[in-house]
């Protein structure tokens, strides 16, 4: 169920996102049907690795980075699938599916892939702010396609060309409506995320476990994008020039790098966000980085088991959960 | 001969005898009322649109007028010479009407391939003839199974997908490119040309509401607003109005441009709100290309107006032959199913007699065997039922299969023959 699941449903997207590209040379009528069924699959083998995931691995359900990882692609992949259906000759896979299928490969090769137990007292806002986040990655992906493609209707205007017989993008207003509505998304559910994070630390201060500090790199890159996320919808809202493209595309490539950046933050970097933390019950404070912590890069694709054998068994209901506790 | 088909069309009348020829609703409900005192077997639609007129019948070979017959009629109701019009005029017989109704339906026969109001004009003159009572089950077959045939094109093809006029390509190809929605938009439309009537007419269709119309003239701006429910703007306002528009339809006779990269600046200056949508529908240009280049601004000309509609044309000509194919397929199946209807009234007698005798010896078989419960005899009846359709199902299927090249006359003759059966 591990690799060979993942392989298949991001083996599904892959063919699925070829066949799209194929758009852009010959037309076809079976394309479209093809493109539904092979992403129709791929979500459902992709639901049903993240269910067997959910109730077989000892934990918070999908509270890995790598479950986390895999969550925010099947989001965006059910969006891409809604749009299909809404707007066939739209071109949204071609933007939707390579960033689902890298978060797929993120989670895959880079995350790690340990799930941990969570507290009973924070287990509700555990789960809040890992929703939130997970929401507000997903509507920052959502407004970057929806900028693409407006930069890319725009420069079709621009060129007098009319909507070709093989692609049919939505207006500039639609997209930027949608551009504008996800930035807007994004930033509520950051803000939720940013809120529970530090619910989370409060907790974890009361039963004496470390809380993750300011200067984590993870929350710096998290506070930083949450701040642009707020000049952006300024933006959005007040600001109206005549260059309306050069400001969608500023929003939309930078609100992208700073998710990028928190990403590679979570995913690459020295963050204590996530890691093990043991409750100091018999020593004096302070949080370990987990020393049966794997690297992913290392050896991606291995089982829960080896993670397990690592780690000397699963952690025990002390540990704090690794993945989705604050930013 | 079940069906004809009598008419002149765009491709070989001129626009002059077809305005003589077309007949109003009043006028048809007269024709058809006419034709059915004189041949009152005969069922009758007549089309009448722009672009054509049509008398379609149907009915039994003997009770239907002749292609002469109908052409006379046609000139008679407009006291016109039947020699004038006779050159002009086309007819087609049986398969031939089919496969042509078909045609229209679809619009493949329509000057604008692929524009969608003839299958509503179509639709029309059959409710029409229906109300009348002029129609049979020939034609009810015929025009159902020819709107059914035109949904058909138009789903499994991309022949209508294409825009090919200026108006419904600047609104449909590119306005709505910009715009999702025109109900919340301000639309100005300066000068007073055709086309941009035409436009407005596809702006209004898709919700526009808020219309300003400025021209030299304020008399006749308020004229043109008060038909288009807008409001008219002194031409000295200019400047204030473009600054207002989310759409501007430019189209006036002026020989220099109107709105200058000069004059545009002013506008820029007291806009709020972008994008900007320009239609300059004018020869000579209305507005410097240079507006066009700004960022925000979405300037087409005629030209390129032109070029989209080229396109989709030739896009539109490359379906033709999928289209054409499923028409032909459509027409072999409807004249299929209309000779195999000649064959029902052999069909049924030869099912009745057969029940009669299934019946008959089903019931000499339980007089003989009075203890059989009702268990056996409904088993002994379904495999009776079973037999006599498996003896039915070859010979049917073998007639029906017969019908698709014509009335099988020599099989029904063979048939009435060897069961004895009624002509």
């Amino acid at each position: 169920m591990g690799q060979m699941g993942i392989v298949f449903f991001a083996a599904s997207y892959g063919a699925a996102l070829v066949l799209e590209l194929t758009h852009l040379w010959f037309p076809s009528r079976l394309r479209g049907a093809l493109v539904v069924l092979f992403v129709a699959v791929g979500l459902l083998a992709h639901t049903v690795f993240l269910g067997y995931r959910a109730v077989t691995i000892t934990g918070s359900p999908l509270s890995s980075e790598m479950d986390w990882c895999l969550l925010a692609a099947w989001l965006l992949v059910a969006l891409y699938l809604g749009l299909v259906f809404s707007y066939p000759r739209s071109p949204f896979g071609l933007v939707l599916l390579p960033l689902a299928l890298g978060l797929i490969g993120a989670g895959a090769w880079w995350a790690s892939r340990t799930p941990y137990p969570q507290p009973a007292a924070s287990q509700v806002w555990g789960f809040v702010h890992a929703a939130a986040i997970l929401l507000a990655t997903v509507a920052i992906l959502a407004a970057f396609t929806a900028g693409v493609l407006y930069l890319l209707q725009a420069y079709q205007l621009k060129q007098r060309r009319g909507p070709s017989g093989r692609f049919w993008l939505p207006s500039l207003e639609w997209l930027q409506r949608m551009n504008s509505r996800s930035l807007s998304l994004a930033l509520g559910a950051l803000a939720l995320g940013l809120f529970s994070g530090i619910v989370l630390n409060g907790i974890n201060f009361q039963q004496h476990v470390p809380a993750l500090p300011w200067a984590d790199p993870l929350v710096i890159t998290t506070l930083a994008m949450f701040g642009w996320l707020l000049v952006a919808l300024v933006l959005v809202i007040w600001y109206r020039p005549a260059d309306e493209v050069r400001k969608v595309a500023w929003i939309t490539i930078v609100s992208f790098v700073f998710l990028l950046t928190a990403l590679a933050a979570l995913l690459l970097m020295d963050t204590a966000h996530g890691r093990t933390r043991h409750a100091p019950t018999n020593q004096t404070g302070g949080f370990a980085r987990p020393e049966a912590e794997p690297n992913p890069l290392a050896k991606p694709f291995l089982s829960d088991e080896f993670w397990a054998a690592q780690a000397g068994g699963p952690p025990d209901a002390g540990f704090l959960s690794e993945t989705i506790q604050t930013v | 001969m079940n069906l004809l088909v009598v008419g002149c069309s765009h491709h070989r009348t001129p626009l002059a005898l077809r305005e003589r020829l077309a007949f109003d609703p009043g006028q048809i409900v007269s024709a058809l009322s006419a034709l059915r005192t004189r041949w009152p077997q005969t069922e009758a639609v007549l089309l009448s649109t722009c672009n054509r007129v049509e008398l379609y019948l149907g009915g039994e070979e003997e009770q239907i007028p002749s292609a002469e017959q109908a052409a006379a009629f046609l000139a008679q109701f407009h006291a016109l010479d039947s020699n004038l019009i006779q050159p002009y005029l086309y007819a087609y017989e049986d398969e031939d009407a089919v496969r042509h109704l078909f045609s229209v339906a679809s619009s493949l026969d329509s000057m604008v391939l692929g524009e969608a109001q003839i299958l509503g004009q179509v639709k029309q003159a059959y409710h029409l003839a229906t109300q009348q009572g002029a129609t049979g089950p020939i034609l009810h077959a015929a025009f159902q199974t020819a709107v059914k045939v035109a949904r058909r094109v138009a789903n499994e093809t991309a022949l209508h997908q294409h825009r090919v006029s200026i108006p419904s390509v600047a609104v449909a190809d590119f306005a709505q490119q910009v715009f999702d929605r025109f109900d919340d938009k301000q639309v100005l439309v300066i000068g007073a040309g055709e086309m941009a009537e035409e436009t407005l007419k596809y702006l209004q269709q898709q919700g526009a509401q808020q219309i300003m119309v400025i021209n030299r003239s304020l008399e006749r701006a308020e004229q043109l607003a008060q038909c288009w429910h807008g409001r008219a703007v002194p031409w000295n306002q200019l400047v204030q109005a473009a600054a207002a528009a989310d759409v501007i339809i430019s189209t006036t006779g002026a020989q220099e441009p109107i709105l200058t990269a000069e004059t545009f600046r002013q506008v820029a200056a007291l806009r709020r709100r972008w994008p900007l949508f320009i239609l300059d529908l004018a020869v000579p240009r209305d507005v410097e290309p240079a507006v066009g280049e700004q960022s925000g601004v979405y300037l087409f000309s005629i030209d390129d107006l032109k070029a989209t509609c080229e396109a989709n044309r030739q896009q539109r000509d490359a379906e033709l032959p999928a289209a054409m194919r499923i028409i032909e397929e459509e027409t072999a199946r409807f004249m299929a199913n209309l000779h195999h209807k000649a064959s029902t009234p052999l069909i049924v007698q030869l099912r009745q007699d057969w029940q009669r005798w299934k019946n008959h010896e089903l019931q000499r078989l339980f007089n003989k065997l009075p203890h059989l419960d009702d268990h056996a005899r409904g088993e002994i009846r379904q495999a009776f039922d079973r037999l006599v359709n498996k003896m039915l199902h070859l010979p049917l299927d073998t007639l029906r299969d017969q019908s698709r090249h014509g009335v099988p006359h020599n099989l029904l003759d063979a048939l009435a023959k060897l069961f004895r059966l009624k002509d």
